[in-house]
C-alpha cells in the first residue's frame, strides 16, 4: 500500500454539494480532516450525513464540489477505495452467505486484512461467523462490516452511525477499537448522531444541520456547548440578584419561589459554587442535559448565531 | 396479547376505539396498493391481445389465409405450443387456439410471482413484523392478500372476456375463456402463496411456484402428444383450457375442476399459515452452517455463487421442456406423415421442412430464446435488486469500479445463458435420440446456440436499462425476447407489413437445424447488444447509486 504523505489530508471537501430532484441534500461543506485525526460528524436524522457519506465513497455523484481521500479524487473509486474501509449505517448482506463468506470476500478484494487481528475481533464482538447472514439480526450484521473494516490496515475508516443496532457492551468493544485504531495511527471518520459516543472518541467534531456544515470543534469547545441545569433549594429567602446573575456560563436564571431557583449552566461549575458557597443551601442538584434537549437547543435558535459565528 | 386483568381500551380511554374490521381493511388496501399496477398491465394485456386477433381475424381473407393458416395450425411444433386448433374459422375459437396458451401462462406465471412477491417478499423483508404486530394474525393477513390476488386473477379474466365480447365474438365462449384465464391466474396465485408459506425464502418459493405451473404445461403437452396419456389434461390448469374448447365445445366442467383446484390450494395455505412461525417455514434451510465449507475470496467466485443455483433452476425446468420435445418428435412428424394434405398445403405456404424433425425442433429451438432472455434479464434484476437492498454498498466500498462489478456479474449470466442452451440441445439430442428421430448432436447444438444472440439483446436491453431505467430492468429485458417472439408470431398469421416484423429480434434468427445459419442477422444481433451493453456500462458507471 502507497504511504501517503504526512501533508494530505486524510479527506478533504470543498464546496461540497448534492442536490436530488428538489431537495438539497449538502450544500457548499468544506472540511479537512488530518490523518490519525478521530472525527465526529454530528447531525440529525437527514441532516445530510449519509448523503456526505457517500458522496465521499464515490456511490454519489456530488452536484458541485468535489472531495477527495488522501488526495486522490472520490469518483476514482479504483484508488482512493484503497486508502480506506467503511461500515454503513444499515449493513445488508447476501442473505445466502455466512458471515465468514462475507468477511472473506471482503478480505479477499479489500484493501488489505489483518487476519490474526480479525479472529480476535471476531471474538470480542462475540460474533458467530458460521451462520448465513439472512439469520443476522441488524447488530450482527453490523458487527460483521465492523470486524471487517477494523480489521483492515486501510489508513481512513469511514464509519456511518455503526453503533445503532449495538448493545451497551458491544458499543464498549467498539469505543476500544476505534482507541486502537486511532493508536496504529488510522483516521477515523464516525458519523453518528449519539453525542456520548463521539464525546467519547473524537477530537473534532463537524456539526451538520439541513446540509450545511454549522460547526466544526475540538472536543473541548463541544463539552463548553454543553448545559447542564442546576436547581438550589436555600433554608431561608434571600435578597434577589446575590449575584448569580453575574457568574459566568450561568444562564436562564429562574426563582421557582422564594428559596428554589433553577439555572443553567455552560462550562465549568467553579465560579457557581464560589457564588453559592455564601448561601444557605440545603439541596443542590445538578442534572446533565439530555442529547434530546442539547440537539433541540443545539438545532433550535441558536443555529443563526452559531452561522454568524462561523461566517 | 393481555391478559383478563387489564382493562380492554374503552372509547375514552384510547380516544375513540377503533372499528372492528378497520385493521383488516388497512392490511386490504395495502394489498391492493402492492399488486394494482401488476394487475393493470396484466389486464390490459390479456385484454387486448386476444380482443387484436379476433379483430384481425375478421379481416382476413378467409380464401387465401385457409390454406395457410391450416398448415400453420398442423404444424408439429405450432400444435405442441398452442395445443390442437379447434373450430379456426371462428374467430373466437382461433383467437383461443392462438393466444389461449401464451396468455394463460402469461397470466398465471405473474399471478405467482406477484403472490410470493407480496407475502413472502414483504415477510422477508421483515416489513410483515410492523404488520404483525397490530391486531391481526398471520392466516389473516395472508387471506386477506391471498383474496386481493384473487380477485386481480377475476379482473384480469374478465378483462379477456370483455375485450373479446367487443371484439364481437360469441358471448358463452368468450366469457367461459375468460374464467379460465382468471381461473389460471387464481391457480397461480393460490400456489405462490402455498409456496410462500413452505419456504422461508421468496426466491425459492417463486421458483417452486413457477416451476410446478410450467410442470403443469408440460403435462398438457404429453397430453396432447401421447393420446393414451389424454386424461394428464385433469392435473393441468393449460390441459383444462384445452378440455374445455371455448367456442368449439363450450365445456364448463374443466372450469369447476379449476375452481375446486384454488379452494384447495387456498385451504393448504391457510393451514401451513396458522402453524408456523412468522419468518419462517416447515421447508426452511438450516441458518447455520459447517465452518470452512467453500472459499469466497473474489468477485468471480461471487457472480459464480449468484449464478449457479438460477442456473441450476432454470437449467432443469429448460431440460424437462426439451428432452420432452425430443420425445414428442416422431409422435408430431408421424401426425404430418399420415396426413401427407396438410404436408403438402405447409410445403406450398413455404414451410417445407416443417414436417421434418428438423424442422419440428428448429421451431421449437427459436422459443428457446424465451426462457434465456428472460433468466438473463431476471439475474440483471438481481443486481438492481442488490443495489436497491444496499446489498452493494460495502462491495463498491472496496477498491472495485463499478463496471468491474458489472462485468463480472454479466461474465457469469453469460456463462449462466450458453450453459441453459447447451443443456436443452442436449436434452432434446437424448429425447430425439430415446425414439429413434434423426436428430444429430451437432445440428441440435447449432440450433440452440443459434438462437442465443437473441438473448444478448435481452442483457444489452437489461443493462441499458440498469443505467437508465433500473426500476423497470425485468420487463425491458424481457421484452426483446418474449415481446419479439408475440410480435412475430402475430405479424405472421396477421400478415402484418415486413418492416413491423423486423422489429422482432426473432426475424433475423434462421430456423436452424432446418435452414443455414442467417449470419448476416447474427451479426446484427450481435451489434446490437454490444451497443446496448457497452453504452449501459458507460450510464451506469456514471450514475448515483440507490439505496
Amino acid at each position: 500500500m502507497p504511504v501517503p504523505a504526512p501533508a494530505v489530508p486524510a479527506l478533504r471537501a470543498e464546496h461540497l454539494s448534492k442536490r436530488f430532484a428538489r431537495t438539497v441534500a449538502v450544500d457548499d461543506l468544506s472540511l479537512s480532516v488530518s490523518p490519525g485525526e478521530v472525527f465526529g460528524f454530528l447531525g440529525p436524522n437527514g441532516a445530510g450525513k449519509s448523503t456526505t457519506i457517500r458522496m465521499v465513497l464515490g456511490l454519489l455523484r456530488p452536484s458541485g464540489g468535489h472531495v477527495e481521500v488522501f488526495g486522490v479524487p472520490a469518483h476514482d473509486v479504483g484508488r482512493a477505495h484503497r486508502h480506506l474501509a467503511y461500515v454503513p449505517a444499515d449493513v445488508a448482506l447476501w442473505p445466502a452467505l455466512t458471515g465468514r463468506e462475507c468477511l472473506d470476500l471482503l478480505a479477499g478484494v479489500g484493501p488489505g486484512t489483518d487476519l490474526d487481528y480479525r479472529a480476535e475481533l471476531v471474538e470480542r464482538f462475540a460474533l458467530d461467523p458460521d451462520r448465513r447472514s439472512r439469520t443476522y439480526s441488524t447488530g450482527n450484521r453490523q458487527k460483521v462490516a465492523l470486524v471487517a473494516a477494523f480489521a483492515t490496515r486501510a489508513p481512513l475508516l469511514v464509519l456511518d452511525e455503526p453503533t445503532s443496532g449495538l448493545d451497551p457492551l458491544m458499543e464498549r468493544e467498539f469505543r476500544r477499537c476505534v482507541t486502537e485504531a486511532a493508536e496504529r495511527g488510522q483516521t477515523v471518520f464516525l458519523s453518528s448522531h449519539q453525542l456520548a459516543e463521539v464525546e467519547a472518541v473524537c477530537a473534532r467534531v463537524g456539526i451538520l444541520r439541513q446540509g450545511r456544515l454549522v460547526e466544526v470543534a475540538g472536543l473541548r469547545e463541544l463539552r463548553r456547548l454543553r448545559r447542564s441545569e442546576i436547581s438550589v433549594t436555600l433554608a431561608h429567602p434571600v435578597a434577589a440578584g446575590v449575584g448569580l446573575a453575574g457568574v459566568d456560563g450561568v444562564a436562564d436564571l429562574q426563582w421557582r419561589s422564594p428559596v428554589e431557583l433553577t439555572m443553567t449552566l455552560a462550562g465549568p461549575p467553579a465560579p457557581v459554587l464560589r457564588a453559592l458557597a455564601g448561601l444557605d443551601v440545603v439541596a443542590l442538584d445538578v442534572r446533565e442535559p439530555s442529547l434530546e434537549e442539547l440537539f433541540l437547543d443545539f438545532y433550535g435558535d441558536h443555529l443563526s448565531s452559531r452561522e454568524e459565528l462561523r461566517a | 396479547m393481555t391478559a383478563g386483568t387489564a382493562p380492554a381500551p374503552t372509547t375514552s380511554a384510547a380516544g375513540r376505539a377503533p372499528e372492528p374490521g378497520a385493521a383488516g381493511r388497512v392490511v386490504t388496501a395495502l394489498a391492493v396498493r402492492s399488486v394494482r399496477r401488476g394487475a393493470v398491465l396484466v389486464t390490459g394485456v390479456a385484454a387486448g391481445m386476444p380482443a387484436l386477433v379476433a379483430v384481425q381475424h375478421r379481416q382476413l381473407d378467409q380464401e387465401l389465409a385457409g390454406a395457410s393458416l391450416a398448415a400453420l395450425a398442423e404444424n408439429p411444433a405450432i400444435r405442441t405450443l398452442f395445443g390442437p386448433p379447434v373450430a379456426l374459422d371462428d374467430p373466437g375459437g382461433f383467437t383461443v387456439w392462438r393466444t389461449g396458451t401464451a396468455i394463460a401462462v402469461l397470466v398465471g406465471v405473474w399471478a405467482a410471482l406477484a403472490a410470493t412477491r407480496v407475502t413472502r417478499g414483504e415477510e422477508e423483508a421483515g416489513r410483515w413484523d410492523l404488520l404483525l404486530a397490530g391486531r391481526l394474525r398471520l392466516p389473516a393477513v395472508l387471506l386477506r392478500h391471498l383474496a386481493v390476488l384473487l380477485g386481480a386473477a377475476a379482473l384480469v379474466g374478465a378483462g379477456t372476456a370483455a375485450g373479446l365480447l367487443l371484439a364481437g365474438t360469441a358471448t358463452t365462449g368468450a366469457v367461459l375463456f375468460g374464467a379460465l384465464i382468471g381461473g389460471t391466474g387464481m391457480v397461480g396465485a393460490a400456489l405462490g402463496a402455498l409456496a410462500a408459506q413452505l419456504l422461508a425464502e421468496r426466491r425459492a418459493a417463486a421458483g417452486l411456484a413457477v416451476g410446478v405451473l410450467l410442470a403443469g404445461l408440460l403435462t398438457r403437452m404429453v397430453a396432447d402428444g401421447v393420446p393414451a396419456l389424454g386424461w394428464l389434461h385433469w392435473l393441468s390448469p393449460f390441459g383444462l383450457l384445452g378440455r374445455s374448447a371455448p367456442f368449439a365445445a363450450d365445456r364448463v366442467l374443466p372450469l369447476v375442476v379449476l375452481a375446486g383446484t384454488v379452494a384447495v390450494l387456498v385451504a393448504a395455505a391457510a393451514t401451513v399459515a396458522t402453524r408456523r412461525d412468522v419468518g419462517s417455514g416447515p421447508w426452511r434451510r438450516p441458518g447455520a452452517v459447517a465452518p470452512g465449507t467453500g472459499e469466497l475470496r473474489s468477485l468471480p467466485a461471487l457472480a459464480a455463487r449468484h449464478t449457479g443455483r438460477p442456473v441450476v433452476g432454470w437449467g432443469a425446468a429448460v431440460v424437462a421442456y426439451f428432452l420432452l420435445i425430443g420425445l414428442l418428435a416422431t409422435t408430431m412428424t408421424d401426425f404430418l406423415t399420415e396426413n401427407p394434405r396438410f404436408a403438402e398445403l405447409a410445403a406450398q405456404a413455404g414451410f417445407a421442412e416443417l414436417g421434418t424433425v428438423r424442422g419440428y425442433v428448429a421451431s421449437l429451438f427459436t422459443v428457446l430464446a424465451v426462457p434465456v432472455g428472460a433468466f438473463v434479464a431476471s439475474r440483471v434484476a438481481a443486481t438492481a435488486a442488490d443495489e436497491v437492498a444496499g446489498r452493494l454498498t460495502l462491495l463498491y466500498s472496496l477498491p472495485v469500479r463499478r463496471v468491474r462489478w458489472l462485468a463480472t456479474e454479466l461474465t457469469g449470466v453469460a456463462t449462466g445463458a450458453v450453459l441453459l442452451a447447451g443443456a436443452a440441445g442436449l436434452a432434446t439430442w437424448l429425447g430425439a435420440t430415446w425414439v429413434g428421430a434423426d436428430l444429430s448432436a451437432g445440428a441440435a447444438l447449432a440450433g440452440v446456440l443459434n438462437v442465443l444472440p437473441i438473448a444478448a439483446v435481452c442483457l444489452g436491453a437489461a443493462v441499458a436499462a440498469l443505467a437508465w431505467a433500473p426500476a423497470a430492468v425485468l420487463p425491458l429485458g424481457v421484452l426483446p425476447a418474449a415481446g419479439g417472439y408475440l410480435l412475430l408470431v402475430l405479424a405472421d398469421t396477421l400478415a402484418w407489413p415486413g418492416w413491423v416484423r423486423g422489429l422482432s429480434p426473432f426475424a433475423h434468427v434462421a430456423a436452424v437445424p432446418a435452414e443455414p445459419v442467417d449470419v448476416p442477422g447474427l451479426v446484427g444481433l450481435l451489434v446490437v447488444a454490444a451497443a446496448l451493453t457497452a453504452g449501459g456500462l458507460a450510464g451506469y458507471r456514471r450514475r448515483d447509486l440507490r439505496g
